[in-house]
């Protein structure tokens, strides 16, 4: 592989970006409403540029209010999701781990549910919940994955696994029980789902978040190189495994907190992407992180343009997208590891 | 693994530049950020306010409601263009006449015919809102019970008024013909409307007087079987109908257990149904299932199927509850005029009582 660059690591980046906007410009075009192109990027510019032209108000309402910031979250989703699951990878030295697969999703939904139903009225409140729920998630599948003191592949998943469909169950029980709690809308928002606007100060949440947690992991980034070829290898060429392992995990359960607190539990991408980045771009995590943000808002883009188009004006959850997608590729990684 | 194959060598080499990027990183960062929150509130504000604008020279008089579950809901003094979010609405919109005026529905109104022929917006949990925004709606109608409130507070926030019915009784959808009357301006065809409906029910109420209520299972749902709650529209139905509903909680769609139904045994099993072939069907293979054909009622035959109206919170509702009376206080219609009784028997045979 060739050593990383730092023209290479701008390029790489600045090419991904290039192929986001244009997945942006798409996402903007396609739509149960469908909008001409030509027109949308004279719009754009008109508005970038503070044109006084009033616009066709239906037209702005489904472009500026509805279509722009569903895909703002979905790239702000993709990203931490994507960053979050290349993380895990690297923490848990699994390349099956994904936010998702581990349960920590499920324990954000859960935490996030618990917020609304006990706090009501602070629907800002949720994003803590969700943070909560995923850290005491990661902490219980990562001490249920040890085994001799050893994170051991296949227990881990299990773990994972395990407190995924235990943590649905409770979330099945609270959904059943508190029937009058108005809680219907949340079936959508478990299979993971973009279609509902959330407002502007949960989305200036998940900006912090997003950059804070992604800055956090970054400054870690050559650290959890050495952390790949093995702990004990990594103590001895000089990693402070232990302050490591902490911003990570810490990082990593707040991206994938946000992300579940906006939309729900979207399944895969956080492995999906940092594999396909890997192929494209090579493992070192100076580049992969960046590389796995741009790559994840890109997946989550086109995976939501696909959900809102495919049986409109029906919508799909964008989780059964990725679902569809990612498990294959799960199989094959797991079968591949195996062998 | 091919994933393990870290390169701890390019980190030794290239260190000190990856520092100073860190550097250049985190200012981009910065910067970044800041464009992007000051930037996202404003994008949507630009636009939206000429739109606003716009609206205020076409239509300068809104009218204040506050809708059924007690939201404030500013509404334009003229409404050009509906769009129902329940089909129960769709209805109701067709009922009081204003057909025309209805811009969009969902894709399961299909009562009347007409209604399955206008433009479809999704379903009533999920559906699209830039389809919703694109039909231009003055008013948008939706339903409690039916819609999900995400999809109202969405609607609401970019600026369309969204009126909302909640109808928990017969009377309080009696009452919800009057407001959206009220909102459409229609109370010339609304007003004669809910006095008809009034006036039927009170007329059920004289025939029924005495008579002692039918203790029944109302199936919304066979395989798991679901029934009805006792806050739901359907069981208050039910009581116009001197019916009532064995199942006795306060969850609204309640999922129950065969073996409680056999300890309570119904005097009669109450199917909703817009086929009343496939509901024979599927009471047939009923019959022979443990738990059902352990119950009195279906081993004496005692089944009603009414029109699925009953499981929508409009006007052909109250049909519903005619067909259910008739077919359970059979006496009471007897002793009528020829042409009542004659009217009597063939909603008697349309009911299907079977056996």
């Amino acid at each position: 592989m060739r050593p990383l660059t730092l023209k290479r690591l701008l390029w790489t980046c600045g090419l991904l970006a290039v192929v986001l906007l244009g997945c942006v410009v798409l996402a903007l075009k396609l739509g149960a409403v469908p909008i001409s192109v030509t027109d949308l990027m004279w719009d754009l510019g008109r508005v970038a540029v503070g044109g006084s032209d009033p616009l066709p108000s239906e037209y702005s309402m489904i472009v500026f209010d509805l279509r722009l910031p569903r895909i703002l979250l979905g790239i702000l989703v993709g990203a931490s999701l994507s960053v979050a699951g290349a993380s895990f990878q690297a923490l848990l030295r699994n390349p099956l781990a994904d936010p998702f697969v581990l349960g920590v999703s499920s324990g954000a939904a859960l935490g996030s549910i618990l917020a609304m139903i006990v706090v009501p009225q602070l629907a800002l409140l949720t994003p803590l919940g969700a943070f909560l729920g995923a850290i005491a998630t990661i902490a219980a599948v990562y001490f249920l994955g040890r085994r001799e003191g050893q994170l051991d592949s296949s227990t881990l998943l299990l773990g994972g696994i395990i407190s995924a469909s235990f943590l649905s169950a409770i979330i099945m029980f609270l959904m059943t029980t508190l029937a009058g709690r108005d809680l219907r809308g949340m079936v959508f928002w478990l299979m993971g789902d973009l279609s509902t606007p959330v407002s502007a100060g949960l989305r200036w949440i998940l900006t912090v978040g997003l950059f804070a947690g992604v800055g956090a992991i970054y400054t870690t980034a050559a650290d959890l190189n050495l952390l790949l070829s093995g702990e004990r290898e990594a103590i001895h060429l000089g990693v402070d495994v232990t302050r490591v392992k902490l911003v990570v995990y810490v990082s990593a359960s707040l991206l994938t907190a946000l992300a579940v607190s906006a939309s729900g539990a979207i399944g895969y991408v956080g492995l999906l992407v940092p594999h396909a980045m890997r192929l494209l771009f090579g493992s070192d995590y100076r580049l992969l992180i960046p590389a796995s943000a741009l790559g994840g808002a890109i997946v989550i883009v086109l995976a939501d343009t696909l959900a809102r188009t495919i049986v409109a004006p029906t919508e799909l959850p964008v989780g059964a997208m990725t679902a569809m997608a990612g498990a294959p590729v799960f199989i094959y990684l797991l079968r591949r590891g195996t062998r | 693994m091919k994933f393990n194959q870290a390169m701890p060598g390019a980190h030794a080499g290239s260190g000190k530049k990856f520092r100073k990027l860190r550097v250049v990183v985190l200012r981009a960062g910065m910067s970044l950020l800041f464009w992007f929150l000051c930037g996202a509130p404003v994008m949507p504000q630009t636009p939206v306010a000429p739109s606003t604008a716009g609206l205020a020279t076409t239509a300068p008089a809104f009218q204040v409601f506050t809708d059924e579950v007690g939201r404030r809901v500013e509404i334009p003094a003229e409404v050009k263009h509906v769009v129902s979010l329940a089909p129960n609405l769709t209805e109701i919109v067709f009922d009081l006449g204003d057909a025309d005026r209805l811009a969009g529905d969902t894709d399961f109104c299909d009562y009347p015919d007409e209604a399955s022929k206008k433009p479809h917006v999704g379903g009533p949990i999920n559906p699209n809102l830039e389809q919703i925004v694109s039909l231009k709606p003055s008013l948008i109608l939706a339903t409690k019970s039916i819609n999900r409130r995400e999809t109202v507070d969405a609607l609401a926030h970019i600026g369309l008024p969204v009126y909302v019915t909640d109808p928990h009784s017969v009377d309080a959808m009696i009452a919800s013909v009057e407001h959206l009357g009220a909102v459409l301006h229609a109370e010339k065809a609304a007003a004669p409307l809910a006095g008809e409906l009034r006036a039927r029910l009170a007329d059920l109420d004289r025939r029924l007087a005495g008579t002692t209520p039918s203790r029944v299972l109302f199936v919304v749902w066979s395989a798991p079987l679901i029934s009805i709650g006792r806050d739901t529209f359907i069981a208050d139905a039910l009581r116009h109908a001197r019916a009532q509903s064995v199942v006795d909680t306060a969850a609204e769609w309640p999922h129950v257990n065969l073996e409680e139904i056999v300890r309570l045994q119904p005097e009669f099993l109450v199917f909703a149904s817009a086929h009343a072939g496939d509901t024979q069907h599927e009471i047939e293979a009923l019959r022979t299932r443990p738990g059902w054909r352990d119950l009195d009622a279906m081993r004496r035959g005692n089944i009603v199927v009414i029109s699925e109206a009953i499981n929508r919170p409009a006007p052909r509702m109250v049909d519903a509850i005619e067909q259910l009376a008739r077919a359970l206080h059979s006496d009471s219609f007897a002793s009528r005029s020829p042409q009542l009784a004659a009217a009597a028997n063939i909603s008697l045979e349309d009911c299907s009582c079977a056996r």
